[in-house]
């Protein structure tokens, strides 16, 4: 029985030992073969490996620090319909939004169900119910988007599998492309500090004080923290940063 | 595994999104750490808890459940001068667990899960260890550590044990919630004035907005920064983002 999702059961289900495994685990297996696919070129055909590891039949895999008007730049690697992708990429990053950041901590690595929207066609033979695992690669958050056969229950414990691994090829393959978009990196250090302590409640005098700067110093970083951010006050600019958990 | 599903019991868990129903107490994490601990044939563990939100310079790790004994102060602060600040950089970037080996002749540190682990310095330390990074989001990320003279994990284990760990610091988070939610809940009013603020519109475009005066809106915006404890309007956006009323 698969579908229960309770919490405590969890807890217990994945918990065997593999020590006690003389012949190599399908998970082990799994870890070999895509420790052969680490490379952005092997990207695909490890994924294709962890999809077909749950018996699912389609991965979409998205992450999730991307601007909302950025569409598709969301979308590291995918072999869904690409009707499917267009239609559910902006979704998922609208549904995420709308959750509590704590609401999305308590529920890492835990495989959640959704239903697609009326308006897409799944292709034949495949459920309208899709599983979603997300899991942070750094500070950028990813998640495996699997679609797979109708009346089908995928293992809760090999979804886990699957959050994990997904997130250890990740680490290895989208390395470049994570630290190339990472847009801390436009802020320089000084920014930052500034943008924390106006998160904390500070005014530009208390922060002026604090770094020893004058506090038309600080406001000339808040200015251009609002410029390189295209934010219009200085309340947008700290939602923007909160949001991109720059503070 | 059990099963036990009286209806409505069932649905309130599925709601509520299967969180745990008591707060675990420390004592039960201890156990649990013990567990893997023996399983990893290591004989410390230790559970180290970013703090200090924001400022990359700010952050840093804190021991929050650990079995040394009487000689904490001196092993963690060996720990943290050895690998404190590449496991914060590491924690930034990757979700590969950490590797290394320690000073001494019998030591010895191999994973099973190459390259899907990444290795730290050798003999820093009197002890070789794995370190599991977990990255929940904006809350609760850290490390569990395992400490012992031999440390050779299967692929199959390191998955396991990662996953076991992330479940026990979302389980710790969890048992902090309270503390993370406001004295007094948001009105809707004042829920939709921080959202409209946080979106760059100053008090005369949300007041025209909603059809209300400028000085109701700053007067709702008052009461919500009282509400969520904060000393300024953009504090007040920033903890409403944090929490989930805004986003």
């Amino acid at each position: 029985m698969e579908t229960i999702r309770s919490d405590t059961a969890a807890w217990e289900s994945y918990g065997f030992s593999a020590e006690t495994v003389e012949r190599k685990s399908a998970r082990e297996l799994l870890v070999q073969h895509l420790g052969r696919c680490a490379d952005h070129a092997g990207l695909s055909s490890g994924l294709r490996a962890l999809t077909d590891y749950v018996s699912a039949s389609h991965y979409l895999l998205v992450r999730h620090d991307a601007a909302p008007e950025a569409g598709l730049e969301a979308v590291v690697a995918s072999d869904w319909p690409f009707d499917m992708v267009r239609g559910i990429a902006g979704a998922l990053l609208a549904s995420q939004s709308r959750t509590s950041e704590l609401e999305k901590c308590l529920t890492l690595l835990k495989p959640c169900f959704s239903h697609l929207d009326e308006t897409v066609t799944a292709p034949k033979g495949i459920s309208r119910e899709y599983c979603v695992v997300a899991f942070h690669v750094g500070r950028v958050r990813m998640s495996l988007l699997l679609l797979f056969p109708e009346h089908f229950i995928l293992s809760q414990s090999k979804l886990r599998d699957v959050g994990v691994m997904t997130g250890y090829f990740a680490s290895v393959c989208c390395q470049g492309a994570i630290l190339r978009q990472d847009r801390e990196m436009e802020l320089t250090d000084r920014e930052v500090e500034c943008l924390y302590w106006i998160a904390e409640g500070k005014t530009s005098d208390e922060i002026a004080v604090i770094l020893g700067i004058s506090r038309n110093t600080i406001n000339n970083y808040i200015t251009s923290v609002m410029r390189k951010t295209a934010t219009k006050t200085r309340s947008e600019a700290i939602a923007w940063a909160v949001r991109n958990s720059l503070v | 595994m059990d099963i036990q599903l009286s209806a409505p019991g069932a649905m309130e868990t599925e709601i509520r999104l299967a969180r745990p129903q008591k707060a675990a107490r420390a004592s039960d994490f201890v156990s649990r750490l013990q567990v893997m601990q023996t399983i990893l044939g290591a004989e410390h563990f230790a559970v180290l808890r970013l703090s200090g939100h924001g400022l990359p310079s700010a952050r840093k790790l804190t021991l929050s459940l650990h079995n040394w004994a009487h000689e904490v102060d001196v092993n963690a602060r060996a720990l943290m001068e050895a690998y404190g600040p590449a496991m914060l950089a590491h924690l930034e970037a990757s979700m590969l667990p950490l590797l290394w080996e320690g000073a001494g002749e019998n030591q010895f540190a191999e994973s099973g899960a190459e390259p899907f682990t990444a290795r730290l310095p050798a003999r820093l330390l009197p002890w070789s260890g794995m370190a599991f990074p977990v990255r929940l989001g904006a809350h609760g990320n850290g490390y569990v550590v395992f400490l012992g003279t031999f440390i050779a994990p299967s692929s199959d284990l390191i998955v396991d044990m990662h996953m076991k760990s992330c479940q026990l610091l979302i389980d710790m988070l969890a048992g902090e919630e309270k503390k993370l939610t406001p004295a007094e809940a948001l009105s809707e009013r004042e829920i939709a004035c921080l959202q409209m603020a946080g979106d760059g519109c100053i008090s005369e475009a949300i007041a025209e907005k909603m059809g209300l005066s400028v000085h109701t809106v700053n007067a709702y915006l008052g009461t919500a920064t009282t509400k969520l404890d904060a000393v300024n309007r953009i504090q007040a956006i920033a903890k409403a983002i944090r929490l989930g009323y805004i986003t």
